[in-house]
């Protein structure tokens, strides 16, 4: 997998037929080895890009393809998704009761591995144990349930220590700096960074430009009003953090 | 049957119609018990449980298999106590638990029959610690069973009921913190399938003071079969510095599943603590969603929440073996709900 291709890409969501288009029209492509950021204000459609790009069934394409390798996926379920190497950490990761993190991440493993070759128990206790350290995170979390009682900085961290686990080739990281302090945003943009490399790429969704100071984008775009209306190298990003998003274009900011 | 009957207080459970029914009448053999020579065990022809209603006098209605079992003051073993309830019919099991004893104790029913009526009585005496398991896995059509427990003084329980069994009817608990300072946590996880009806009322009454009663009920419901949860806190007056809290919730299934979740509060004290939680709900599809946006099935997915849901009910179980026992007859289920 090196290449994921967002063509035209107009959706709608599936439970409001009615209501006009959230995105409109979106062309994007990126390949392993990139990193783009995705920028702009809040409400314009960055995480129905993501969640459509996954596969969330809240979502309708209307029009256009996504592609990876030149293949369609329209007509493969989230899970099939994530097996061929997708991977969104999610601005609202749900919580999940009576399931252990570290049961779950291993399971998440697992489904990627023939069923005779599942992960050996003492290597993933080693890998866990060494991801979890490099992100700081205390042990318990391994054996805390999934997200539940999590504060908004440990949910984002631990997005981050599934990425890292699961080792996908495309992520989407939407808002993985929301709700974190300086400290952890250094050591989740270390996480990150630790997994560039010919075989990764990767899209950061952010409203802020501070998180690109960390993980420096090859590529900005900007969303707005559900379209992409500018795209750049990263000083697209410094430029809009003097600027703000109000001088670009028309469209409908309401951050 | 009188046409008034005098009935426990077990609401959406219908025992009127149930007491209709003729219990199984043919003396059975009594259950077994597994317990070391300490533990004294008997089968005499009558002993003397509760019968303060037309359902208990239903229960103790003769003929009847009945077994004795009295555990010895300061007995202490983790070795689990194991009653094996009759292979083809119910009973009488009363239990003496003496003084400071530290008992692990597990019962397993897996009776056949039509109607079944089981009455167990757990009488624990001052200062000691029990751990029970109950697991009913009863093939009978119909079983209405009661279980009480009396506590007294400094007396800690910690009973989990899993339910997975395949008969409709009624699954009354009854635990009464007589001491003052007695502490019971009750947990109850139930697997409802096929076109069962059950219905549980898992009651917990605060008497002493700074007693502590703790409810947890789990349900998970497939195909037709409908589940009624009810937990009943009721600390009385003069019991002071108590705490009563529960939380009951089912998880539905399909489509045609019915659940209910009836938490009942009474307090008639002032300086107490009390709270309850209750929820009928079907499997949440965001959670579904993010367990899948990781690779792993529907059908794992949809297993993880369900185990995930049932273990607040189940967690306590410490005997793996049994455990594994009890996730395997969910997959079992589930597979079969799948189909
Ligand atoms: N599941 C949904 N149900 C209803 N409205 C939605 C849903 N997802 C997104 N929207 C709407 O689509 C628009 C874009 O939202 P979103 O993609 O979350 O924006 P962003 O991530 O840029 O803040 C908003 O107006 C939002 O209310
Ligand atoms: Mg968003």
């Amino acid at each position: 997998m090196t290449k994921l291709e967002i063509k035209d890409l107009h959706v709608k969501v599936k439970a409001e037929p009615e209501h006009p288009e959230i995105l409109r029209g979106i062309n994007l492509t990126i390949n392993t080895g990139e990193i783009h950021a995705l920028m702009g204000p809040n409400g314009n459609g960055k995480s129905t890009l993501a969640e459509t790009i996954m596969g969330n069934p809240a979502y309708l394409v209307t029009q256009g393809d996504i592609l990876i390798d030149g293949e369609s996926i329209l007509d493969k379920a989230v899970d099939e998704r994530a097996r061929l190497g997708l991977f969104l950490g999610m601005q609202y990761p749900a919580e999940i009761n009576g399931v252990t993190n570290a049961e779950f991440i291993r399971a998440a493993i697992n489904a990627r591995r023939p069923k005779d070759d599942q992960i050996p128990i003492m290597q993933f206790i080693k890998q866990l144990d060494a991801t979890m350290d490099q992100l700081k995170m205390p042990e318990d979390m391994a054996d805390r349930y999934l997200n539940q009682g999590f504060s908004g900085g440990e949910k984002k961290r631990n997005e981050i220590l599934q990425l890292m686990m699961i080792k996908p080739h495309f992520a989407m990281l939407d808002e993985i700096d929301s709700g974190l302090d300086i400290d952890a945003l250094r050591i989740v943009a270390e996480g990150v960074n630790s997994m560039r490399g010919k075989e990764f790429g990767t899209m950061i969704i952010t409203h802020y430009q501070r998180l690109l100071n960390y993980i420096v984008p090859d590529f900005v775009h900007i969303l707005k009003d559900g379209e992409i209306i500018e795209t750049g190298g990263a000083e697209l990003a410094k430029e809009l953090e003097k600027t703000g998003y109000e001088h670009l274009k028309v469209g409908d900011a309401n951050a | 049957m009188p046409e008034t009957l005098t009935l426990p207080n077990a609401p959406k459970i219908p025992l009127r119609r149930y007491l209709k029914q003729t219990k199984d009448d043919a003396l059975v053999a009594p259950a077994t018990v597994d317990a070391p020579s300490t533990v004294v065990v008997d089968h005499p022809d009558s002993v003397v449980m509760p019968a303060t209603n037309d359902f208990e006098k239903w229960l103790n209605a003769k003929p009847q298999s009945v077994t004795t079992i009295n555990i010895p003051a300061g007995f202490s073993d983790q070795t689990p106590i194991k009653l094996t309830g009759p292979v083809d019919g119910g009973g009488l099991v009363h239990i003496t638990i003496g003084e400071n004893a530290n008992v692990v104790f597990q019962e397993r029913w897996t009776s056949t029959g039509s109607m079944l009526g089981i009455a167990v009585a757990i009488d624990i005496a001052a200062g000691a610690t029990v751990n029970w398991l109950a697991y009913d896995a009863f093939k009978a059509d119909t079983v209405l069973l009661q279980r009480t427990v009396n506590m007294a003084a400094n007396t800690t329980l910690n009973l989990t009921v899993a339910g997975f069994s395949q008969n409709s009817g009624a699954s009354l608990l009854t635990t009464n913190l007589n001491g003052d300072g007695a502490e019971a946590t009750i947990n109850v996880g139930v697997l409802a399938a096929g076109k069962q009806h059950l219905g549980y009322a898992t009651a917990v009454t605060n008497f002493g003071r700074k007693t502590v009663g703790h409810i947890n009920q789990r349900g998970v419901i497939t195909d037709k079969a409908h589940l009624v949860f009810n937990g009943i806190g009721h600390i009385v007056e003069g019991a002071r510095g108590s705490d009563a809290q529960q939380e009951n919730r089912v998880l539905m299934l399909s489509e045609h599943a019915r659940g209910d979740a009836n938490p009942i509060l009474l307090i008639d004290e002032n300086d107490v603590t009390a709270g309850h939680a209750a929820s009928a709900s079907r499997v949440d599809q965001r959670q579904l969603y993010y367990l899948m946006s990781r690779g792993v099935s529907a059908v794992v997915a949809k297993r993880m929440v369900i185990r995930g849901f049932l273990e607040a009910g189940l967690g306590e179980i410490r005997d793996a073996d049994l455990k594994q026992e009890l996730f395997d007859a969910i997959d079992e289920t589930l597979v079969n709900a799948d189909a």
